[in-house]
């Protein structure tokens, strides 16, 4: 589907400081037009990414003017049919139709609305509004759920509020040893490793945790090469080793924690040689983590996707925060826990309420209090304000379903390719009586829909962004969208006023941000004292920042911690198998995870050459000695099962995998899919399914 | 609530029992059960596998319980500690204790545990019943602590049984300065754990670490009256010792449920839910037997607990205890042992992979069925044990290499040249660039590092491939290279050579570092080139300057030396390091105000305040009232000294007036890198005068030999003698005089040592002491002008109001 640019539309400045569509570093990058409808990046010094961009950041601008790019509504009469061009007037009037028939007949909450952690500050809370204040349904959930929710329960139950880093990237080289779980940075997120480079540089440790032998392990001082699904007998057991050689920090934890004797006692059951058989890790290694963390005078523990995306992830994240409050590595300078958040925004994403539970600012949507905020806010009637609505994979299993959700409104997510079990999800997005998706391109999900709708990209239009260290950021607007494109805040606000709710959504977004900030004044995400001006000045606001005077707040919990006493709380994270372990049946364990040239559901990146010709297809990484096992040999095709279903893919011979582990990157359409294999478990607090382990059988494909 | 309340009774406190409680309370067990428990022990539930280290010294008593009294009554437990359970009256449903009270229950676990064997011999208890003193059991820790204190002043010690736990007691023993002999009955020792030729192995390394041990010995009688003296054997042989331990075996407790009419064998008769006969009685633990087998091991006994609780909560009706693959791993006596499953082939197809290195005491032995390990034994190497024990474990296929079970066999790491290097080969992974990809970068004309990494993007992620990628360009390049011709700019940001950019910042008269952003680079700053910049400007404008502070390298915006931590160092000036009762006491009184947690003398004479916090520098230098010492810059830092003439023996020249008269002369000048100076007043060199970047050494005479380029630092050069002069008056001129040219010539970031070797120590005294080219009146004129201007910066430095420069919350600190 090409269609052409039209050159008039695209006229913009030459040079625009704006940052990468992509992963939450958010990196700064100029865009500088060639001519009207081609762009270039340029390095851009900014705090996150000083300069640096990797391969993606550096081909974004090439989606700018892919010949991809959806410039028309598309949609469809009947699913037999294939979609066809429409007008917008079409398009809008039939989603309007669909939502209105189907709230009739099955009542609001049969509308559902699923939105995605790359959407801007202002999107995400516009799209929150209009779900509660324009169709008023409960159910509305994001693909963030997919991403930390884990480590943003932790968060919010350890230190009572959830940001994912609590101090500035520009402190990692400051911190005498840092663990980092179940991350590949130097993959996902390659400009962030200036820092670790630097603190390595500075004398101080890194060790990394990982079931694979990563570009980021090699950098690391220690590497331990954990059994998938056992993190928290691993942080429970370098908190038994603290104990054990007297590591901790009494005074930090008499003076700034509460229920130390929870986790002690659960620690106290983790002696390295059982850790050992539970992990995988030797005990000399254990050992030898322990003292690097427990005599470190700083140190820092961040975990990302490994540890989180389990049905355990919550107490996974917690046992490692026992771990950094137990050594008294909080609430001080170079020390603390943090997530690493994996997309765009998906900081500023979770907490502007396109979560079921929440209202922006981080609000509570059972809290009364916080519902009056709101309902002042956007004026109207607190109790015409709905009540939490499912998760996101709840949310997507009850599709088509009696009692479920019936038509669904879909703003940047990739679900067929992203959620676990997707095999299953698309038979539930074909049983939905209408589907509506915008986006850019015409995703795996979007081609499944009643309804397409085309958005504008990144680059153009105006937008703030939360990035990993919740630094507000600015993404300045480079270019015009193409003639017949619309921005989501167009979308929303034209859709509210069909549904007769005109006036309450402003569109464009300095607008939408003043609102937002009305909306978050005095929550637990604070965005009151920031503007689009102070970002530009300031390179970035960090919140909470509650008034314009406020410096905004780098560095948090140095006096307190974010709970009603100001103390953090340990808790007893016990370690629990995962949901599903190896048998007779699936013999080895599959964890999956990304890889450096594509990200997350590879809308975008798969459709750039440079990006695909360093990562064409979906393949399975395999060590060398299981692979003689079964006969594979480097580059054949094999055929991976489990419960779920069975992907084909190619086999990638490589020692740096555990024996027992196979990995499948999860970027990949079609039968190669990683997610027609994992999990959808839910951790019971988080919902967040578990993508990261999963029994696998392996089988030799004659042809393919 | 309580009324609905069924009542569950526990008998016994131990691992299993505690165990299983806390499992039933993680399934929501606190609301549906009132819990009471019987405890023989009058503490809470302790691990007892670390007893074992309890006896060796390696943990305290209260580190190793895992649930200590309180929990109990946090978790509504009702606990009797030190009540044992008599009886069980089944018809009535209550258990009753020994002083007779009756205690109802609706569902009864017995976990009642396990209790030493005791071989039939004669001479182990006095007529009253007890021990006879020196005999012990290994089991609780009352047994640890009699132990410990029973060896108090002993000489000797036998245990009796030569498995896992009397082996761990042996250790214990020998830590307390025993004599110890093992005295086994059997033909090899850990007989459950090892196969025959294992034992062998262990016990060479065992008796090689001085421990005995006798095999095949049947101990009859325990010898001496009212006290242990010795053993004796049924082959008639004795053995003197002072006291013995008896680890022969454990035997299920299992009498207070055959006193009801439970079935059983050795251990009560238990099905797959972990039920008894009776369906309101369950048994767990070591007292239990589950298809013909018990455990003395913590794992299985956890993995029980989870079941019962499973099932007695109705959390999980289905939950099913399907038997435990039990592992062991320890040390003994410094020997690993690892061992897992079946200690010798039971199939004929079983498949046996064996490695023996007796005389290093090392054995492995793996037992293979249908591709997935089923027992193991590892000795003296275990490095393979947690990748093994996880197979065995969870039934991993195994790799057919069979070898690669039992070792490591890494490659050994290779050299690779660039030559042999694949071209696939990744070399910048944030870009995905190939070595094929820069060599062919170099072919299409791009000759030099920065060209290829522009073109490819190599080393412009993260940044920590670049050093490889100018490698690979020289390679490619075959040693051709096209200097690019940006390494000789003074910055990378300004695209001019040092001269060039001092005679276009002089004819433009460009005094600040954003003037000659805005004039020589077209407008674009360049953070990394500011701090080289603003020294420059300095160097070349003196007090006509004009300063930004982002400029500066936080060391010179703040004016005080960071440190790791993040906190700041700041050292006072004094002079040629002579100080006096005056300044010592302000010092002391400013490092009590602000709690500076470390004062140091550094290795330039001065006195180090460390650990200071960015937000108290301005008033540290307020109440300190002294000026700056310099301990930061790229500038002059100090000029150490020795005593000199007026009270040493050996002087020859009064070094002190020297260093003193030249910190007033260079104090403060800035410079491409720092300064570091001393004087010397002979040559014996106590002030190290002769491996500073400046140094005067006072020879017979009264005159100085002036050195210049030494280094003692992360290089080590003695400097060049730049030449000997007459008095201090010139020592202060030539050196300005090479400070300045110094200044003006080198790099930035070039130390003195690296600047006179590049230059020649034959060029520079021929400019400095000849004035070959005629610029040596100028050089003086510069230099005085720069000391002219010089301002105490910690005076001058105070913040402006708002100005959060001394913030703490600077997001950026460096």
């Amino acid at each position: 589907m090409r269609y052409m640019l039209d050159p008039e539309s695209r006229q913009a400045p030459s040079v625009c400081a704006t940052h990468c569509p992509y992963c939450s570093l958010q990196c700064g990058m100029h865009l500088h037009s060639i001519d009207s409808v081609t762009w270039t990046v340029g390095s851009r010094e900014f705090p996150t990414n000083r300069g640096g961009l990797c391969q993606k950041g550096w081909s974004a601008a090439e989606l700018l003017s892919h010949p991809d790019r959806l410039t028309a509504p598309l949609l469809r009469e009947r699913r037999s049919e294939p979609l066809r061009r429409a007008t917008w007037e079409e398009a809008l009037e039939r989603v309007r139709a669909s939502i209105e028939s189907t709230q009739q007949r099955h009542g609001r909450d049969a509308v559902g609305v699923f939105g995605g952690g790359s959407l801007t500050n202002e999107k995400a809370y516009l799209l929150g509004k209009f779900a509660r204040v324009a169709l008023r349904t409960s159910q509305i959930d994001y693909n963030g759920r997919f991403c930390m929710s884990s480590a943003a329960a932790a968060n919010l139950k350890a230190f009572g509020i959830d940001r994912g880093l609590p101090f500035p990237l520009s402190d990692i080289p400051h911190a005498q040893t840092v663990l980092l779980v179940g991350s590949n940075l130097s993959e996902t997120m390659p400009p962030v490793m200036q820092y670790f480079q630097e603190q390595k540089a500075r004398g101080g440790a890194l060790i990394v945790v990982d079931p694979r032998a990563t570009a980021t392990s090699a950098t690391a001082t220690l590497h331990l090469q954990i059994t998938p699904g056992t993190d928290a007998a691993l942080a429970n057991g370098l908190l038994y080793i603290a104990m054990k050689e007297s590591y901790l920090d009494p005074d930090f934890i008499a003076q700034r924690t509460q229920d130390f004797e929870l986790a002690r006692r659960t620690a106290s059951s983790y002696w390295p040689a059982r850790v050992e058989r539970i992990t995988g890790i030797s005990e000399r290694e254990l050992q030898r983590a322990g003292k690097l963390l427990g005599e470190a005078r700083t140190a820092m523990i961040l975990t990302s996707r490994g540890p989180e995306q389990q049905s355990n992830g919550v107490q996974n994240v917690l046992a490692f925060i026992n771990l950094a409050l137990a050594l008294g590595k909080a609430g001080k300078p170079y020390c603390g826990y943090g997530c690493i958040t994996g997309q765009g925004n998906g900081q500023g994403g979770r907490e502007h309420g396109q979560k079921a539970d929440q209202l922006p600012g981080y609000r509570r949507l059972d809290h009364p209090p916080d519902r009056a905020h709101i309902a002042q806010v956007w004026g109207i009637d607190e109790s015409d304000l709905p009540t939490p609505g499912h998760s996101a994979y709840e949310m997507l299993d009850s599709m088509g379903t009696e009692g479920g959700v019936r038509a669904l409104l879909v703003f940047g997510s990739n679900m067929a390719i992203s959620a676990p079990r997707a095999g299953h999800i698309e038979e539930r997005l074909y049983a939905l009586d209408f589907l509506m998706v915008s986006d850019f391109f015409l995703s795996e999900t979007a081609a499944r829909a009643d309804v397409v709708l085309p958005a504008a990209q990144w680059a153009e239009e105006e937008g703030t962004m939360t990035n990993l260290e919740g630094r507000v950021l600015l993404r300045q607007k480079a270019a015009e969208p193409p003639i017949g494109v619309r921005t989501d805040l167009q979308v929303l606000a034209e859709l509210a006023g069909r549904l007769g709710c005109g006036g309450k959504f402003p569109c464009e977004a300095p607008a939408v941000f003043e609102e937002l900030r009305r909306a978050t004044a005095g929550g637990a995400a604070d965005y009151s004292g920031i503007t689009y001006e102070r970002i530009r000045r300031e390179d970035g606001v960090f919140w909470p920042c509650p008034s314009e005077n406020h410096g905004g707040t780098p560095r948090m919990f140095l006096d307190r911690f974010a709970t009603p006493d100001g103390r953090a709380r340990f808790h007893a994270a016990e370690f629990l198998p995962a949901a599903e372990e190896p048998d007779g049946d699936y013999p080895l364990y599959l964890t999956t995870g990304r890889i450096m040239a594509q990200y997350q559901s590879g809308t975008q990146t798969r459709r750039l050459p440079s990006l695909m010709q360093s990562a064409p297809e979906s393949f399975v990484q395999i060590h060398p000695s299981m692979a003689r096992t079964y006969g594979v040999t480097d580059g054949e095709w094999v055929r991976l099962t489990t419960r779920r279903g069975t992907a084909l893919v190619r086999a990638k011979l490589s020692a740096a995998i555990r024996m027992d582990t196979l990995f499948v990157p999860f970027h990949f359409p079609g039968s190669g899919r990683a997610n027609l294999l994992t999990n959808p478990a839910l951790d019971p607090v988080s919902k967040m399914p578990e993508f990261k382990v999963c029994a696998v059988r392996l089988d030799k494909e004659q042809q393919c | 609530m309580t009324e609905n309340k069924r009542k569950l009774v526990v008998i016994g406190n131990g691992m299993a029992g505690a165990r299983t409680v806390e499992e039933i309370l993680a399934r929501g067990g606190g609301s549906l059960f009132d819990i009471t428990m019987f405890g023989d022990e009058p503490t809470g539930n302790y691990n007892r596998i670390l007893l074992s280290n309890v006896l060796n010294g390696s943990y305290r008593e209260d580190e190793i319980f895992l649930n200590p009294l309180e929990w109990y009554r946090q978790n509504g437990i009702r606990l009797l500690a030190g009540t044992r359970a008599a009886g069980i009256l089944r018809r009535a449903r209550l258990v009753y204790a020994e002083n007779g009270t009756p205690e109802p229950y609706d569902k009864l676990i017995i976990a009642t545990g396990s209790r030493p064997f005791l071989p039939t011999m004669e001479g182990i208890k006095m007529p009253d019943g007890k021990f006879k003193p020196g005999v012990f059991v290994f089991r609780t820790l009352e047994d640890c602590r009699g132990i410990a204190a029973y060896a108090q002043g002993k000489k000797s010690a036998a245990v009796i049984g030569g498995g896992l736990l009397g082996l761990e007691a042996a250790r214990g023993l020998q830590n307390f300065g025993l004599e110890v002999n093992v005295v086994h009955l059997g033909g090899h020792l850990m007989p459950q754990q090892l196969d025959p030729s294992a034992g062998a192995i262990l016990k060479t390394s065992m008796e090689n670490l001085g421990v005995k041990v006798l095999l095949k010995k049947n101990t009859t009688a325990i010898l001496g009256q009212d006290r242990v003296l010795g053993l004796r054997f049924s082959d008639g042989h004795t053995l003197e010792c002072d006291m013995v331990v008896i680890s022969a075996g454990i035997k299920a407790n299992w009498e207070i449920a055959a006193g009801c009419g439970l079935p059983i064998e050795r251990g009560i008769l238990v099905d797959d839910q972990m039920r008894t006969d009776d369906r309101d009685i369950y048994a767990v633990g070591e007292c239990a037997q589950h298809r013909g087998v018990t455990y003395g091991l913590v794992a299985p006994l956890w993995e029980q607990a989870k079941v019962l609780a499973d099932y007695i909560t109705e959390r999980n009706r289905h939950a099913a205890y399907h038997g435990s693959k039990t592992a062991t791993k320890l040390k003994v006596m410094g020997v690993e042992v690892a061992s897992m499953g079946i200690v010798e082939p039971r199939d004929p197809e079983d498949e046996v992979v064996q490695f023996c290195e007796p005389k290093r005491g090392t054995y492995k032995k793996l037992i293979i069925r249908e591709g997935r390990l089923v027992g193991g034994i590892l000795l003296g190497d275990i490095s393979k044990a947690a990748y093994l024990m996880q197979a065995f474990d969870r039934n991993t296929p195994l790799p057919e290499e069979r070898l690669q079970l039992l070792f490591d066999i890494g490659d050994p790491p290779k050299q690779v040249t660039f030559e042999e290097m694949n071209a696939a080969t990744q070399i910048c992974n944030c870009n995905g660039v190939s070595k094929g990809t820069i060599v062919a970068c170099v072919k299409n004309g791009k000759r030099s590092g920065k060209a290829v990494m522009d073109a490819t993007r190599a080393g412009m992620g993260c940044g920590s491939c670049k050093a490889m990628v100018n490698d690979i360009v020289a390679w490619a390049c075959g040693g051709e290279t096209e200097e690019d011709a940006s390494v000789h700019y003074y910055v990378p940001g300004v695209p001019l050579t040092k001269t060039e950019l001092i005679r276009a910042i002089q004819e433009r008269g460009l005094r600040s570092v954003s003037a000659v952003f805005d004039y020589l680079a077209g407008g674009k700053e360049d953070a990394a080139s500011k701090p080289g910049l603003a020294s420059l400007l300095k160097t070349l404008w003196h007090d006509e300057y004009e300063d930004e502070l982002d400029a500066r390298f936080i060391n010179e915006r703040i004016h005080a030396n960071i440190q790791k931590d993040g906190t700041f160092s700041v050292v006072p000036q004094i002079p040629g390091g002579i100080t006096n009762p005056a300044q010592l006491r302000r010092i002391a009184d400013v490092a009590e105000r602000y709690h500076v947690p470390l004062i140091k003398l550094t290795g330039g004479q001065r006195i180090d305040l460390l650990g200071l916090r960015k937000e108290d520098l301005p008033n540290v230098w307020r109440d300190l009232d002294m000026p700056s010492g310099y301990a930061y810059g790229k500038s002059y830092r100090t000029c150490k000294s020795c005593v000199g003439s007026d009270f040493c023996r050996f002087g020859l020249g009064d070094s002190i007036s020297l260093a003193l008269r030249i910190e007033r002369e260079f104090q403060g000048i800035d410079s491409p890198h720092k300064m570091k100076l001393a004087t010397a007043g002979c040559p014996r060199n106590c002030s190290e005068a002769m491996v500073k970047d400046l140094g005067a050494v006072a020879v017979e005479g009264g005159k100085w030999e002036i050195y210049i380029g030494g280094a003692a630092g992360s290089s080590v050069r003695k400097g060049d003698v730049l030449g000997t002069v007459n008095s201090e008056n010139d020592v202060l001129l030539f050196m300005g005089r090479f400070i300045q040219y110094y200044r003006e010539n080198a790099k930035y970031l070039e130390r003195t040592h690296g600047f006179v070797r590049r230059l020649g120590i034959d060029k520079i005294r021929a400019v400095v002491m000849e004035d070959s080219e005629g610029i040596a009146e100028r050089l003086d004129r510069e230099i005085a002008s720069s000391k002219a201007a010089y301002k105490d910066p910690w005076k001058t430095a105070w913040p402006e109001p708002g100005e959060n420069r001394f913030s703490s919350l600077l997001p950026v600190l460096s």
